[in-house]
């Protein structure tokens, strides 16, 4: 790329940001116009859009499934049973529901992908705060921060984590042993900014409609169909990757969506055009631009040839290392989808360690597991900005993105500011205690 | 309000159409490599050398950078740049080459780097062509009774950082039933310091780069020997980042077309006026009659040309930097055309 590309590749990007931030022109549109330029302008061709496709695939048919899943669910009613059940334990207190809503939402983003976890409880949430006559654009956004921050609990629990753990050649258990509670203290700290965030939520005290007699389910073979695939579905989110037929978490979300599909087209209950148009077809296609996007910058060299850079300011001081990267890739990842951040940001950090003479030079290669202890902070870092960096901002996860767009589908549209009024202050907060976990983490690994 | 929202999104397609349409009208259509886009687009060749190895890359007095590796990178700049002067050397320590190459910080590493399996496999590291045979020695103070490798049995040995010397002297040791203490060092630069003041019996590296470290050692040209053995191949070869098969031609074949220079008498003085003291073969077909070679490869058709008008024929540049023209005088040995007995080979053109 010549420098010209690459000056014009960081102003399109800036201004695609921008026009969104602004709320000059609909970010799908402003996203595909972005993509428009890049193409007209030679720097992205036919090569990049397909390797910006193979990144894209996985979170594309992660949310695609999720969507059609979750819209076939819809229809059985199990939606409103479960908001019940959820409405009763509130009590009518917005305390309630609020730290219920991280108790449900932490766990299942623990082992589900983000997104489809918020399309799959997006329902519930917006029922239970109607009923509590809240207004439902704030859990939504926080069910979506929390999904993201969830994501660092387990080695799967977040793509970004996944791509830097298995580069290093990280085990789930070693995932559990060094990284799990700086993910937990990352959800926890959401908990106490909640009454300064969405005081009138907190302090709600509403009453909770008087129990009615739920209406017999009319077709309960259609129920138990959508629930064995829901079911199905989980099960092969947890187990599929240790089948001998190797089962991806996209792969899992495509197959559970066309068996829904199946299902509403057996039992007839409307007519599959019907499910289709109800998807989110904006927000697929924002998130397939930005990632398009993504690749051009990344084609930039920009990051991966910081790791030079940070050998000559830093030398081998990891610690150090680990807090610049930390703090650097979560800026980055507020407006940046984090996958391809984090792509790019490997070949920077493993640049950076070869240089450091920490490792030889096959480390710059894939499938170079044997990393010394003192370096794995600066990885475990990497994970923190990723995947945390993203909660600040409406672009930067595609919860995210996906949790606004269902808020518009309600008719509340959430602009960027709103959505940055809530996330900058938690991601803040969460980037100074990974901070602090990862200089503890450095200081054990001395 | 409608109103005000109209305006702004006039004006911003109207800006993004101009933006769109000044952007056709500036950028070149992209038609060669990655690589030589960038390079051409750049007007400067990129390249990644030792600071200080001399007869390979090292500054004269007057800060001028010298050396084989120089004049390779000079005679690729030439070749497509029109102008040897057009590059911009980065030197680099040996665990910083890759890493460099690989962020695009460098179009060309020319760093006495050793073609390998492994670098091309693993690293997915592209290596064009040999530019220099070497192999791996042991320099010992010249005052020792060390004559032979068996010799250095139970010794410490320094070795730099960042190598592959470090691995070939141990297998060597190792198969052959001897012992030995390396003594890593952070450049070839201190071996001679490292000799003189006793931290180690013997120093370990390419061959050439021994021949400089004795050069290197000021008022003492007689302190150091070489001795007779060799433990490795040390194919040393320009490398580029792997996938971008048009970068990787180009270099390849400026490097074959020094070759084929000097195999066909042609010379940094004689190659504009055409006085070539052989029948036309694939100099020719390189220099000229061939338009459509060049453009197919992305360059201009005097591109062979320029390259040895910038840095003469591979004879010219040997004897100039290693060989009798220079403090070295290291024998060409493999480093002789193929008519000669040695290796340097170029393929033909058609």
């Amino acid at each position: 790329m010549t420098d010209l590309q690459i000056y014009l590749t960081l102003v399109t990007f800036a201004v695609v940001i921008g026009v969104i931030a602004l709320d000059l022109i609909d970010m799908m549109v402003a996203g595909l116009l972005g993509v428009c330029i890049l193409l007209v302008l030679g720097i992205i061709e036919a090569d990049d859009l397909a390797a910006a496709l193979r990144i894209a695939a996985g979170p594309l048919s992660l949310l695609f499934g999720g969507m059609v899943v979750a819209r076939v669910l819809a229809k059985t009613g199990i939606f409103e049973r479960v908001g019940k059940l959820y409405l009763r334990a509130t009590a009518g207190s917005g305390k309630r529901f609020l730290l219920l809503l991280v108790l449900i939402v932490a766990p299942t983003c623990a082992v589900l992908p983000n997104a489809t976890t918020v399309i799959l409880l997006a329902p519930v949430i917006i029922r239970v705060a109607q009923e509590l006559q809240l207004d439902f654009v704030k859990p939504m956004i926080l069910t979506a921060i929390v999904s993201n921050s969830a994501g660092m609990l387990t080695l799967v629990g977040d793509p970004a984590t996944f791509l830097v753990g298995s580069s290093i050649g990280m085990t789930f258990g070693q995932y559990l042993q060094k990284v799990s509670l700086g993910g937990l203290l990352a959800v926890l700290v959401i908990i106490p900014l909640l009454p300064a965030l969405m005081p009138q939520i907190w302090h709600a005290r509403s009453n909770v409609p008087a129990e009615t007699v739920d209406a017999p389910i009319e077709r309960p073979g259609f129920v138990v169909l959508g629930l064995l695939i829901l079911g199905l579905m989980v099960v092969l989110f947890l187990i599929g990757e240790e089948l001998p037929t190797r089962i991806v978490p996209p792969a899992v979300a495509i197959i559970a969506a066309t068996l829904a599909l199946l299902v509403i087209y057996a039992v007839r209950i409307e007519p599959l055009d019907n499910v289709l148009r109800d998807l989110d077809w904006k927000t697929l296609i924002f998130l397939g631009a930005i990632f398009v996007l993504v690749q051009a910058f990344s084609k930039t060299g920009l990051l991966q040839g910081m790791g030079l850079t940070l050998n000559r300011w830093f030398g081998s001081d990891f610690a150090l290392v680990a807090l610049v990267l930390l703090v650097s890739i979560g800026a980055m990842s507020c407006l940046l989808a984090n996958i391809p951040v984090v792509a790019a940001s490997l070949v920077m950090t493993k640049g950076f360690m070869v240089a450091a003479e920490a490792v030889p030079d096959v480390a710059l290669a894939g499938g170079f597991t044997d990393w010394p202890a003192a370096t794995l902070p600066v990885f475990i870092a990497m994970m923190f900005g990723a995947t945390l960096g993203g909660n600040a901002t409406l672009v930067g996860a595609s919860a995210n993105i996906v949790s606004v767009g269902i808020c518009a589908k309600h008719g509340h549209k959430v602009s960027f500011s709103r959505f940055l009024r809530y996330g900058l202050p938690i991601t803040v907060a969460q980037l100074v205690v990974s901070s602090i976990y990862v200089m503890g983490l450095t200081w054990l690994s001395r | 309000m409608i109103g005000h929202k109209i305006t702004v999104l006039s004006r911003t397609c109207v800006a993004f159409l101009g933006t769109v349409a000044l952007m056709v009208l500036i950028v070149d259509p992209v038609c060669a490599g990655e690589v030589l886009n960038a390079v051409k687009a750049r007007g400067r060749l990129h390249c990644g050398v030792s600071a200080e190895i001399p007869g390979f890359s090292e500054k004269d007095p007057k800060g001028q950078w010298q050396g084989l590796n120089v004049d390779f990178c000079r005679a690729v700049a030439a070749a497509v740049l029109g102008d040897g002067d057009k590059v911009d050397f980065v030197p680099l320590k040996a665990s910083n080459r890759f890493p460099a190459l690989q962020a695009r910080i460098i179009d060309l590493l020319v760093r006495n780097t050793s073609w390998t399996l492994t670098c091309e496999a693993v690293l997915k590291i592209q290596f064009p062509a040999v530019l220099f045979y070497d192999s791996q020695a042991f320099l010992v103070p010249a005052e020792t009774d060390i004559t032979k490798l068996a010799e250095l049995n139970g010794a410490t040995v320094c070795v730099e950082k960042g190598t592959t010397h470090l691995r070939n002297l141990k297998d060597y040791f190792r198969t052959h039933e001897m012992s030995v203490n390396p003594l890593m060092i952070d450049s070839a630069s201190e071996f001679a310091a490292a000799l003189l003041d006793g931290r180690c019996s013997a120093c370990t590296a390419d061959a050439s780069q021994l021949a400089a470290t004795g050069l290197q050692a000021q008022g003492t040209p007689l302190a150091f020997r070489i001795l007779p053995e060799r433990i490795s191949k040390e194919p040393l070869s320009p490398a580029v980042w792997g996938g971008d098969q048009e970068w990787t031609t180009i270099v390849r074949w400026v490097l074959y077309a020094l070759v084929l220079a000097e195999e066909e008498g042609v010379t940094r003085d004689n190659v504009t006026t055409n006085v070539s003291p052989k029948p036309p073969g694939d100099w020719l077909a390189l220099s000229g009659e061939q338009g459509k070679l060049a453009e197919a490869m992305g360059v201009r058709t005097d591109w062979a040309v320029r390259a040895v008008k910038a840095v003469g024929n591979y004879g010219e540049m040997y004897e100039r930097n290693l060989g009798r023209g220079s403090p070295l005088k290291i024998e060409r040995g493999p480093n002789r055309l193929w008519t000669e007995g040695g290796l340097m080979y170029a393929p033909p053109v058609e």
